[in-house]
């Protein structure tokens, strides 16, 4: 019972790290680039969750929803970059702010449009029942969100290692002018990263509909757990992204299963650990 | 000798605090609950100002703050059935611990990372807020009343215009003392700060205390108010709320917060008669505010003053703005400036 407990926990601590790194690594590439947080990102996972929800279920397609999730939320971030960011480029503190806006806009209208009843997303037949792993059945869904944040993270490894678009991007974190002055069109740049983050929060959106549930207060909710993710694995970092995600994710779902009575203390005790330790995030630069 | 500008300002306070305690004599009661609502939020904005206007530390988390002084009372109230000073002294107290632990998580870091820390400190209280059964969980707690000496709406009123120039005062006198000289050496330079020999860490974490204090004191006025708490005191809408009420208004200035405050309160009452998106007005608000009006009211009307008296040098310079003088995105931190 206690193997089987414990593997359960850390399945369930595991897929929800998935989730986070979605949303936690559009964070960090974007704060590593930019400079700025974008706290619409809450808002942009629920609102890419919604589109999805409404998509899959006019169209009777789980795979279209998820088309269309990043799609929706990649053309409203790249509207937030043009059209409000980029006229204050450069003030970080303004165009943090700003996200506070745009976040509060579009919370608003979501609940105007979807109204506030808890919704999940319908998954298909074979995304839908348990594997039995011998000693523990676990859900057949929460192991393809798994799969899928590997996937997409050893692609962001790939992408920022190893292809031209991630020197680019590593050299602008280091060097912005440099860059610039090297014929490369830098305002091109932080729309594209921008934009990436939030195509990733678009996609977290429809498989934390289908993992959790939407409903209003949730883009909130899962804007603090990626906040303790960057915090915890510092930001600007992607492996930090991945540790976080694992920390966050993991105190989480034990937490929830041994300190029910506690919850949000696992969350608050890591951050408030690292933060007087390493004011920076594990694996932050300073 | 006074200077035309200071007697302007100095006429312009003592009007204001005449129309202040003229107000329940020509206002509907309803009104006058409106405008003491209105000074409650002035209150908790001046508190963001604060620490973000003045020592260049913008709060994303100051409702978490006001929220524990409001559960306090609260919680004493309704749950113990405790007399009305050990609510107010337990409400108080809690706003006071709650401050010390956010400080020291907070009082390392700084500019964008603080604003996101402290973002998280404020939701953490409202994700305990609504699922601690003992608070109320959702539902909020009930059965707070106000003492009888102040039950009455135009007593209170008084109460809380006392408090917020009482407070005010406190404030002014803070960011003119040696104090709040090294508030602004925060703002405009930490490295230099500690090359003369001040704790930056140290300074920030007094502000952030004493900022926390007049949150506190807002958060159990609030309690009051309402004669209720519940989960979305501590939202990040009231923490947006605050920060835009002190941006409106002029961040950076102590009476900035209290027009943001009223402004913000009045159209949200008068909105919301015909309205229900309010938060979307408040979103919008808070879009255009950065983008074309980041001086904030009173720091525009000081400007146009200045350039009609025809005196440029007395003027605030631009960079008084923590909004103006942001340090670039390039690079953590500014490059240190050269004579």
């Amino acid at each position: 019972v206690t193997a089987q407990f414990f593997f359960f926990q850390l399945l369930n601590g595991l897929s929800f790290a998935a989730l986070l790194f979605f949303l936690a690594s559009g964070f960090t590439l974007i704060f590593g680039l930019m400079r700025i947080i974008n706290l619409a990102h809450g808002v942009f996972y629920l609102v890419g969750g919604y589109v999805g929800l409404t998509v899959t279920l006019t169209t009777g397609s789980f795979w279209l929803g998820l088309l269309a999730a990043p799609l929706a939320i990649a053309m409203i971030g790249l509207l937030s970059e043009r059209v409000l960011l980029r006229p204050i480029r450069g003030q970080a503190l303004p165009e943090v702010l700003l996200t506070v806006g745009i976040a509060f806009v579009f919370a608003d209208m979501s609940l105007e449009i979807w109204g506030g009843d808890p919704r999940s997303v319908p998954l298909p037949e074979y995304l839908r029942g348990g594997i039995s792993l011998g000693f523990v059945t676990y859900p057949r869904f929460r192991f393809f969100v798994m799969v899928c944040a590997l996937l997409v993270g050893l692609g962001l490894f790939w992408l920022h290692s190893r292809t031209r678009v991630g020197a680019i991007v590593r050299a602008g974190v280091d060097d912005r002018e440099m860059i610039s002055a090297l014929g490369i069109n830098i305002n091109r740049v932080f729309a594209g990263v921008f934009v990436a983050g939030a195509l990733l929060a678009g996609v977290a959106g429809l498989i934390g509909g289908g993992l959790l549930s939407l409903v209003p207060g949730a883009d909130t909710e899962i804007l603090l757990f990626s906040l303790a993710v960057v915090i915890i694995g510092g930001l600007g970092s992607l492996p930090g992204a991945v540790v976080g995600s694992l920390i966050v994710g993991l105190a989480d779902a034990f937490g929830r299963a041994l300190l029910p009575e506690l919850s949000y203390f696992t969350l608050f005790a890591p951050m408030a650990l690292i933060l007087v330790l390493r004011p920076h995030g594990l694996l932050g630069r300073a | 000798m006074m200077s035309l500008t200071n007697k302007v300002k100095l006429a312009t306070l003592v009007v204001a605090l005449v129309a202040g305690l003229a107000a329940p004599y020509f206002f509907r009661p309803f009104t006058v609950s409106i405008f003491t609502l209105a000074m409650i939020f002035a209150l908790y904005a001046m508190s963001i100002d604060l620490m973000g206007g003045f020592g260049g530390l913008v709060s994303l988390g100051q409702a978490g703050i006001l929220s524990a002084g409001a559960y306090g009372v609260g919680y004493m109230a309704s749950r113990v059935g405790a007399p009305h000073s050990q609510q107010i002294l337990v409400g108080l107290v809690a706003g006071l611990v709650i401050s010390a632990v956010f400080a020291l998580m907070a009082m390392r870091t700084s500019e964008v990372y603080f604003l996101m820390v402290t973002l998280a400190q404020g939701m953490i209280v409202w994700g305990i807020a609504t699922r601690s059964t003992d608070l109320g969980a959702e539902n909020g707690l009930r059965g707070i009343v106000r003492p009888p000496s102040v039950a009455a709406y135009w007593k209170y009123y008084y109460l809380c215009l006392a408090v917020l120039v009482v407070c005010g005062g406190v404030m002014w006198i803070i960011v003119r003392s040696p104090f709040g000289l090294s508030l602004r050496g925060l703002k405009e330079s930490p490295t230099r700060l500690q090359m003369l020999g001040y704790n930056p860490a140290l300074t920030k974490f007094y502000i952030f205390m004493l900022a926390g204090f007049f949150a506190t004191i807002s958060g159990v006025l609030y309690a009051y108010y309402n004669q209720f708490v519940s989960p979305s005191n501590a939202a990040f809408l009231m923490s947006g709320r605050g920060v835009l009420m002190s941006i409106l208004g002029g961040i950076g200035t102590l009476v900035g917060p209290v027009v943001g405050a009223f402004v913000i309160v009045l159209v949200e009452n008068i909105l919301s008669v015909h309205l229900a998106r309010w938060p979307t007005v408040l979103g919008l608000l808070f879009i255009f505010t950065i983008m074309f009006a980041r001086e904030g009211l009173v720091g525009r009307l000081s400007q146009l003053w200045h350039r009609w008296v025809g005196d440029e040098r007395e003027g605030p310079p631009p960079e008084a703005n923590v909004l103006m003088a942001s340090p670039t995105s390039d690079g953590p931190e500014r490059a240190p400036m050269t004579q």
